[in-house]
């Protein structure tokens, strides 16, 4: 029962965000959401309120990227992976209806949380980014720890923003993941050319 | 600030107010070192009249908007004469190499001695992450794409030059958040093997041209 209450907690402190916002939801809003006792609340986030915002804040992150590596999971190589990471991921931040309200209504209660959690996500996906690179024709001299490392640091970027590439138009999405993010690190499979 | 080199255009809103530039510059480099001591949001326009050695009147009288009002002419100040440290940075360079790795390493080591901007990302980056997060961040990518662009203009057509800068400031973002152990964008040579390596095989050099443009 313990595990799953403590991710019934945090689905639910989730959900009060985006009804209440961070700064009015409280420790009483998600144990009544849960449908648990304040104590039980308490007892996996002693810590009360803060405790229970970060930590929720944390696993819809992880949860968000749980989703997308399941998306893109069987894609048949590297490009394509990336390919598909951008679209899903892009799409999924639009239509992240909590991420969304709380980016208009207190951006500056919520970029904090997560620019906290960017380097651990930064981490995990470099980790899978580094394992996926396994079995990929790298160009002479790349290291392939250190290409993970980058290209995890440009994924992320380009999840928080597209800046001038529409992340909506899959030809688009394929030309920057071919032509300008992956020129550097792979050398291009026939069907690139 | 030592060594400051202020640029030489004011923008709009400081110019607004005219025939007080002096007075207004003394305002804005008091409420710098205040921001430094103890940031944006303790510093109150006492304080910053108190140390321009001037008075709250005064101080009002050059920014009739109140505290938000100077902070943004400061924030527009500071953001003015930092991006010129930079354009000065690429415009000396002699190839394109060169060129964007005197940037990144110019835009780190003036954000690293800049000591509000330090005290404000450390302290009240609440103030400042709504400028970079999501969609905001496209505003400052379109920025920098208009601003720094055409002067990489010398080495590659206007829009890869464009799309060079916004990839630039992807770059600079994300090293400025997750600290890497093993690059540091302030080091000349590691700059130049970052850039050298990931960025710029996406840009090769233009074609020779003919012999006039040169």
């Amino acid at each position: 029962m313990s595990d799953d209450a403590r991710t019934r907690i945090l689905e639910a402190t989730v959900a009060c965000l985006g009804r209440y916002g961070i700064a009015k939801t409280t420790v009483d809003d998600a144990a009544r959401e849960a449908g648990l006792a304040r104590a039980t609340v308490y007892r996996h986030f002693p810590d009360g309120k803060d405790q229970l915002i970060t930590e929720s804040i944390t696993w819809a992150v992880a949860q968000f990227f749980t989703e997308l590596a399941h998306a893109v999971d069987d894609a048949p190589d590297f490009a394509t992976l990336l390919e598909r990471a951008l679209v899903h991921a892009h799409r999924a931040v639009d239509e992240h209806e909590v991420l969304q309200k709380v980016l208009v209504t207190e951006p500056e209660r919520l970029l904090p949380q997560l620019t906290q959690s960017a380097p651990m996500m930064q981490l995990v996906i470099r980790d899978y980014f580094a394992e996926r690179l396994v079995g990929e024709e790298l160009r002479p001299g790349v290291d392939a720890r250190r290409a993970a490392d980058w290209l995890a640091r440009m994924g992320l970027s380009f999840i928080l923003a597209g800046g001038r590439w529409d992340l909506t138009d899959p030809a688009e999405v394929r030309r920057l993941v071919r032509n300008e993010l992956l020129v550097a690190i792979l050398v291009p499979a026939d069907s690139d050319q | 600030m030592v060594g400051d080199t202020r640029v030489a255009a004011p923008p709009p809103e400081v110019k607004a107010v005219q025939g007080t530039d002096e007075l207004t510059e003394r305002v804005l480099d008091a409420s710098l070192v205040l921001v430094a001591r103890w940031g944006v949001t303790k510093t109150a326009l006492s304080d910053v009249a108190k140390e321009a050695g001037c008075s709250r009147a005064t101080v009002y009288r050059a920014f009739p908007g109140g505290k938000q009002h100077l902070f943004h002419a400061l924030g527009m100040r500071e953001l003015a004469s930092y991006l010129q440290a930079v354009l000065d940075a690429v415009d000396a360079a002699d190839d394109l190499t060169d060129a964007v790795t005197r940037a990144l390493v110019v835009a780190t080591r003036l954000l690293q001695d800049h000591d509000a901007a330090q005290f404000v990302l450390e302290h009240e980056p609440g103030l400042l992450l709504p400028f970079l997060g999501f969609k905001q961040v496209d505003v400052l990518y379109a920025h920098t794409a208009a601003v720094v662009g055409p002067h990489f203009e010398r080495f590659l057509a206007a829009d890869r030059a464009a799309w060079l800068s916004e990839w630039c400031a992807r770059l600079f973002i994300t090293y400025l958040f997750n600290l890497d152990t093993e690059i540091d964008l302030a080091v000349v040579d590691q700059a130049r093997d970052l850039v050298a390596g990931f960025v710029l095989p996406s840009f090769p050099p233009l074609p020779a041209t003919t012999p006039h443009t040169r």
